[in-house]
């Protein structure tokens, strides 16, 4: 059976490096971009399963990339990821699949990452 | 005897420093003394045409029989003279029975001791002030002579009238303008409308000699709207007809008046005269002005008079008045305003503010997340003892807890908007009490409710609005450890003229050390051992974004209250 992949967007290379790590241990296949538009030059050649995006980030945010990902191929799903707790009542005109806030508790993203794959 | 004599003793007295009624009564008595006339009184013409004998010489015998009644011009041998001007002299055979009064009835028994009767008008060219009757028992006839000697005397007598008469109408002339002159220092003054209201009353009331007298506006735009203001008090008998009076005088916007009213229910007791008169600035009618005057027996009725002197004081405080208001009107707006910019100003600190926050805890929580995630690994795949194993689980704790605070942070500085909607607020304490109450913990609380059941809506967001009612329901119960009784009340208030619906919430859990009533609504205050006192701060600052406010009342030992103000859908009218 061929691996699922994850492409994780996050300009912050420490959460890149600790969600790779977790995410590896649940059998994932992972790419990593440090922004936006590295994220879309990756998606413009590569497939992914899923991709899991940072909201704040330098030069393009996660909401402009995600409606550029959506513009390459509206099928991608997209789990939005962010620090903060308020986009969480206010996301729902943007077509992501899924949005959970970060925490060192990883659960939550795991548990989000298998529903939105299962679907 | 020497006329020339006479007539200087008598230039010499009406030139005289003398009072008024003293020259008159030093003039009557020469002709009592000099000219042998026993009676020498003098009848003055009053302004509703009337005659009423006022003056004598010593000893008149006649002037009690004659002072009961006031002729009219006209009316007998007094009245005729005052009519013709001319004068007439009779022997006690031509004199008409009681001098031609029929009223004179007295007379009858003692006119025949007199032997010749003199009546003289007492005139200048143009105004006549009066008549002399002079009667004498030692006369046989009053010669061509004597009469031009009386003449001359009473033209003299006339010119003292005269000057008298002036002198009080400059003198009412200057009262008058002092009046004025008072009442527009007032209205330039900086006092409060009250004070400046309540002063032109009294003015009034001293100018006019009322017992009191009461100014009332009907103007929409100022707060006190139909309240008055009165110097003196106005008997509770004559409220009704003051409150008549004040309605015809504005309705018909023109002054009105009561007269022979009695301020206490028999007979005897003071007879009133009440005088309203409009005030009126460009054209529109800005209250109006009424006095009560008491009228004495000795009073001669002559309201016209004191209608057209108030009429005045009302036509001349309109316009000051008018811009007195005006100010007031321009104040209020200012101060509004300036409450409106200190407002935006706060929110605009607070929105900032909350930026600012929101920024820094994003920042916080991404290395927060790294520090977590990690340590969590390493526990994962190193081999820890036991100490090692517990650092590790405390430093995760520790991280989950930070990641809270951060949240509750978040949601204090995050800016929802407010979604309104009208609001049954008793309904929705209810669906509150019930949803709590419902739960196994709260099986030792007892909730009383005491609601105003006319309660108006309120518009509010009720998700928001129920949020900080929830809140303090378990502030309440962790006060109480989760036993004791909360009182939920709600009634109707004002607060600046603007209707509000107070909700309380009162418990028994022992309210708090009175150091912390300062501090217990600033963000980040708590006196509980878990919770990082947001709960008010978010409760206060959505009941503020609803126009409301909250406030605690604490009685160390017994509990604690919180008000919430909400404002109630019944609007001004502005």
């Amino acid at each position: 059976m061929e691996q699922t992949r994850i492409l994780l967007v996050d300009d912050e290379e420490h959460i890149r490096l600790l969600f790779k790590e977790e995410l590896e241990e649940e059998g994932y296949g992972i790419g990593l971009a440090s922004d936006g538009f590295e994220a879309l030059d990756i998606l413009k050649t590569e497939r992914f399963d899923l991709v899991v995006l940072d909201i704040k980030m330098p030069g393009m945010d996660g909401i402009q990339t995600l409606n550029e990902i959506k513009k390459l191929n509206k099928d991608q799903r997209v789990i939005l990821c962010s620090a903060y707790g308020e986009f969480k009542q206010d996301f729902s005109s943007w077509v992501s699949d899924a949005y959970v806030v970060k925490s060192a508790d990883m659960r939550e993203l795991k548990d989000t990452i298998k529903k939105v794959l299962g679907a | 005897m020497n006329f020339a004599n006479v007539l200087g003793k008598v230039i010499e007295i009406s030139h005289s420093n003398l009072e008024t009624a003293s020259r008159i009564n030093a003039i009557l008595n020469i002709v009592s003394s000099d000219l042998h006339f026993e009676e020498a009184l003098i009848y003055t013409l009053d302004t509703d045409r009337r005659l009423s004998c006022r003056f004598m010489n010593r000893n008149s015998q006649l002037f009690d029989l004659l002072d009961d009644y006031r002729c009219h011009v006209g009316e007998g041998v007094v009245g005729t003279v005052a009519q013709k001007r001319a004068p007439q002299f009779f022997t006690l055979d031509e004199v008409p029975p009681r001098l031609g009064c029929l009223f004179y009835s007295n007379l009858d028994a003692v006119l025949p001791r007199y032997k010749v009767f003199a009546f003289v008008p007492l005139a200048d060219d143009s105004f006549l002030y009066g008549v002399l009757l002079a009667a004498s028992s030692t006369r046989e006839t009053i010669g061509p002579e004597e009469r031009v000697v009386l003449s001359i005397l009473c033209r003299e007598l006339g010119g003292i009238f005269r000057t008298y008469d002036l002198l009080l109408s400059s003198k009412k002339r200057i009262a008058e303008l002092a009046t004025l002159s008072e009442l527009g220092r007032i209205l330039t003054s900086t006092m409060e409308l009250h004070a400046i209201l309540e002063n032109i009353a009294l003015i009034t009331a001293k100018a006019l000699n009322a017992s009191f007298a009461t100014i009332k506006l009907d103007l929409a735009f100022i707060k006190f709207n139909g309240q008055r203001f009165t110097s003196g008090s106005i008997a509770s008998s004559l409220e009704g007809q003051v409150l008549e009076l004040e309605t015809e005088a504005s309705r018909l916007n023109q002054p009105a008046a009561r007269t022979d009213l009695h301020a206490d229910e028999e007979k005897g007791g003071p007879v009133f005269t009440l005088l309203a008169a409009p005030i009126v600035a460009k054209d529109r009618i800005l209250g109006t002005i009424t006095l009560g005057r008491k009228i004495e027996q000795s009073d001669i009725a002559d309201y016209p008079q004191d209608q057209y002197l108030l009429t005045m004081i009302a036509n001349y405080i309109s316009s000051g008045l008018d811009s007195a208001l005006l100010n007031i009107k321009l104040r209020d707006v200012l101060r509004e305003l300036s409450d409106a910019q200190r407002r935006l100003i706060e929110n605009e600190k607070l929105r900032s503010l909350g930026q600012m926050t929101a920024n820094i805890a994003h920042e916080i929580k991404n290395p927060l997340v790294v520090i977590g995630g990690f340590t969590k690994r390493l526990a994962k795949t190193a081999r820890l003892d036991e100490n090692e194993s517990r650092y590790v689980e405390i430093i995760t704790k520790e991280v989950a807890r930070l990641e809270s605070i951060l949240t509750e942070i978040l949601n204090y500085v995050k800016e929802s908007p407010l979604l309104f909607e009208l609001c049954d607020i008793n309904g929705l304490l209810d669906e509150i009490i019930y949803l709590l109450s419902s739960d196994k913990g709260w099986t030792n609380m007892k909730i009383a409710k005491r609601y105003d059941r006319e309660l108006p809506s309120a518009l509010c967001d009720v998700q928001q609005i129920k949020q900080v009612f929830i809140n303090m329901l378990m502030n309440s119960y962790e006060a109480m450890r989760g036993a004791g009784t909360i009182t939920m009340s709600t009634e109707r208030t004002t607060l600046d003229d603007k209707s509000f619906i107070a909700i309380s919430v009162q418990d028994t859990g022992g309210g708090f050390d009175p150091a912390y009533l300062d501090n217990v609504f600033n963000p980040f205050f708590t006196t509980k051992e878990k919770g990082i006192g947001l709960g008010l701060a978010i409760s206060k600052k959505i009941v503020v974004y609803h126009g409301g406010d909250i406030e605690v009342k604490n009685k160390p030992g017994e509990g604690a209250t919180f008000i919430v103000h909400l404002p109630s859908q019944e609007r001004e009218t502005i």
